[in-house]
């Protein structure tokens, strides 16, 4: 009796048997999965922050890939630049706030203790700060929050 | 009345009975997610996340911080090939 897979999980290997033609430029692909990539997602966005908002803008214009593939290509850049320049610089601190979120269902507000090591590293080292965009005036930001109710 | 020290035998039987479920409940758990607690509440991005991951790893489960994916990763999405539904959850 077969046991019901994930649907959303492929479970056979596959080589797709049409890559992309020659003309188009290469570029390596971000190759982080998808921990550490929230535990970095503010300071990507912080980073590569004219990257981000040109490639919005592309796909704002015509939502087709082929449109937007030189801006996508300058995204990845950017994102693997900083990928690499956190792992040189705060790797420890970037390792544990990571693998507390995988072992949390990736939620931030359970993993407050390693994210203000995180983010006081990459403050000293790479002068970036985290800003959540749209967050309540008046209020510090829920990470800045002293005393939670909720962790 | 004297104090039924007796039926403290079942009360432990009982109790060791729910200890050895709960625990083989946690290991099963721990086993069949590599380790690490399930995950609950996927979205569409979460389950998305973890095909990505294991197109990356091998395992929806294992977790990578590599700046630079391999070479199979450029090749190795069935998304194209699955139907696109719109799922609103």
């Amino acid at each position: 009796m077969a046991v019901p897979k994930n649907p959303n999980i492929s479970d056979y290997a596959f080589v797709d048997p049409t890559p992309m033609p020659a003309e188009i430029p290469k570029v390596d692909e971000v190759g982080s999965t998808s921990a550490p990539l929230h535990s970095a997602a503010y300071f990507i966005g912080a980073y590569c922050k004219e990257y981000n908002e040109d490639f919005m803008l592309c796909k704002n214009e015509n939502n087709d890939p082929a449109h937007c593939l030189k801006e996508g290509r300058k995204v990845t850049r950017c994102a693997i630049d900083l990928l690499r320049k956190l792992r040189e610089n705060c790797d420890k601190e970037f390792e544990a706030h990571w693998n507390c979120l995988d072992t949390n269902n990736q939620e931030f507000h359970r993993c407050r203790a390693p994210e203000r090591k995180f983010n006081a590293c990459v403050l000293s080292a790479l002068k970036l700060e985290k800003f959540i965009p749209d967050s309540p005036q008046g209020k510090p930001p829920i990470h800045l929050k002293e005393n939670p109710l909720y962790s | 009345m004297p104090v039924p020290y007796g039926a403290l035998i079942p009360l432990g039987i009982i109790t060791a009975m729910f200890g050895v479920s709960g625990s083989l409940l946690h290991l099963t758990k721990t086993y069949a997610h590599e380790g690490k607690p399930p995950r609950y509440c996927l979205d569409n991005w979460d389950k998305q996340m973890m095909e990505r991951d294991k197109r990356l790893t091998g395992s929806p489960h294992r977790q990578t911080s590599e700046p630079i994916a391999p070479k199979e990763f450029t090749t190795n999405s069935v998304w194209y090939l699955t139907s696109k539904r719109i799922l609103w959850q």
